[in-house]
């Protein structure tokens, strides 16, 4: 049994050497995730918006026609970026875009790659929880803003967002943590991420297991502290459970009329008042009134 | 005579090959209440979604002092601010407070600033008797109040009319009348209502005008008394009749 004390040597061994490399591997995985998570919100955002803006047939038809290209081009966006795996994105946008144009377009920082990449890779998916987010607000929130005179505009950023927002929380955190595990593939384009300092180690000391012990502690305790912050936010935007009832009248209270705080209140009073009577009550039983 | 504020002409809504409503006329003076009672699916509701142009009518026109609603080039949301809606299932925005509820209108449709806004709306909650449930939201309230805040909501927004869906249906019996006593005060005041309702002892004391829809025609139109005292068709009489065995 002493392949314990072996592996937390190797282990300390690595992270002595290459604890650097571990490190900056963390940072630009969380930066990359994050970014392109937020990034890829937005992009989805702006598709599951413009997916459900509502068409009559009694509108006009240029703007039907455009409706339904609109439709069509964001269709084929998120069947393309969902149904390809991220890994070859990287490669085809990475290299593809210089090869196609000659040599006029490219990257010249990795991090432009990656962050295009994962950005687009995202918002394909949000895309679609945008949208289910948005078609599953109970249409009555819509009628009930309609019926107050807002737009379309003034209904979406009001009710329907905020709502849809809230309920696709989980979706967002889903991807965030997708992202976190699966920026790993970045090394295709040579970024150094997490797993690219895991490479790197392992190339030089050929301690593949203690390497992949640290690695394994590493995205757990990542993907573990993003779940415990998203379920605080989302408790947070819950709001309080239960709600003060305002005082039918602010007035008195607000203005300050009743009494000066060294004065005491008349409750006060009273409250002595009844304190005392209690009190000679407990003593001496009661003094009027019965029997 | 009062003005007339709304004015429907041969009025028809289908969906698909069902003919929902058909060539429905009709006309709403200022201070008017009017109840329109009938059985279900005889096309109450979609009247009044086609006066709100929640529903697009399939024919006919809606004259809104005089000038066509339908007609191309009409702005519905700025139409539908001076037509509130109360709607059976409240419909209050989940994502605010009872307050916000009652502000939001003000201040983006009706650009109100923040402070004038919340006078308003507090004036109108008060009247609803809901002013200490500012800060609930809408999870937290019983269905009456809700129905209160909802009126409140539609209130705010200084409405011509208001058109009421059936506002008494969704609620447990002892809510109805605290919400029934809100909309007696409203027309007590002088409000111009168009109430879709079930609650004929509401319809027969405090409305001015009674119609009596049966399968997608006005069937019979009156006062309370002579509608309810004296109906002339045979439909009215049957329908009528069930409620006073009931």
């Amino acid at each position: 049994m002493n392949e314990v004390p072996e592996l937390y040597s190797d282990i300390l061994y690595l992270l002595d050497r290459y604890g650097g490399a571990y490190l900056s591997g963390v940072r630009n995985t969380l930066v990359l995730a994050l970014t392109a998570t937020f990034i890829g919100c937005l992009i989805g955002f702006l598709c599951g918006v413009l997916q459900t803006i509502p068409c009559a047939k009694t509108d006009n038809p240029v703007k039907r026609f455009f409706l339904a290209l609109l439709r069509v081009v964001i269709r084929a966006y998120v069947e393309i970026f969902r149904g390809t795996p991220m890994v070859l994105q990287a490669v085809f946008i990475y290299y593809g875009l210089p090869y196609i144009t000659g040599g006029q377009v490219k990257f010249s920082n990795v991090w432009v790659a990656a962050l295009l990449v994962v950005s687009i890779n995202t918002g394909a998916y949000m895309a679609e929880s945008v949208r289910g987010g948005i078609i599953s607000i109970d249409p009555g929130q819509t009628e009930g803003a309609k019926a107050i005179g807002m737009t379309h505009v003034q209904t979406m950023t009001n009710v329907i967002l905020p709502q849809a927002f809230r309920n696709i929380i989980p979706q967002i955190g889903n991807n965030f943590i997708i992202n976190i595990k699966d920026t790993s593939v970045m090394f295709i384009i040579s970024f150094t991420e997490f797993f690219a300092a895991h490479r790197a180690a392992v190339g030089a000391t050929y301690k593949y297991f203690p390497s992949a012990v640290i690695e394994m502690v590493g995205y757990l305790c990542m993907t573990l502290i993003a779940s415990f912050l998203l379920r605080w936010l989302e408790r947070r935007m819950d709001g309080a459970d239960s709600y003060e009832l305002v005082a039918d009248d602010q007035l008195v209270m607000a203005a300050g009329t009743y009494n000066h705080p060294d004065k005491g209140t008349p409750f006060d009073e009273r409250s002595k008042e009844y304190r005392e009577q209690a009190r000679q009550e407990l003593k001496y039983g009661r003094t009027r009134g019965d029997r | 005579m009062e003005e007339v504020i709304l004015q429907v002409n041969h009025l028809s809504k289908s969906f698909g090959s069902n003919e929902v409503l058909k060539d429905i006329d009709f006309s709403v003076r200022k201070g008017d209440v009017i109840s329109i009672i009938g059985a279900s699916g005889s096309g109450k509701s979609t009247l009044l979604r086609c006066i709100n142009l929640l529903e697009t009518p399939s024919s006919g026109e809606i004259l809104y002092h005089g000038k066509n609603v339908l007609a191309p080039g009409v702005k519905a949301p700025e139409y539908r601010g001076h037509v509130g809606m109360v709607f059976q299932s409240f419909n209050l925005f989940n994502n605010m407070t009872v307050l916000d509820n009652c502000m939001v209108g003000q201040i983006k449709v009706l650009k109100r600033n923040k402070e004038s806004a919340r006078a308003h709306a507090m004036e109108y909650l008060e009247k609803v008797g809901m002013a200490p449930y500012i800060k609930a939201k809408p999870r937290q309230i019983s269905g009456g109040q809700k129905q209160r805040v909802a009126i409140a909501r539609a209130m705010a927004m200084d409405p011509e009319v208001l058109l009421f869906d059936e506002p008494t249906s969704a609620l447990d019996p002892e809510m109805v009348g605290e919400v029934l006593n809100v909309m007696q005060a409203l027309a007590d005041e002088g409000m111009t209502m168009l109430v879709v309702t079930h609650e004929m002892a509401f319809a027969r004391d405090v409305s001015s005008q009674v119609v009596y829809m049966n399968q997608g025609v006005i069937c019979e139109q009156g006062s309370p008394e002579e509608l309810f005292g004296n109906p002339q068709r045979q439909e009215t009489r049957d329908f009528l009749s069930r409620f006073r065995k009931g």
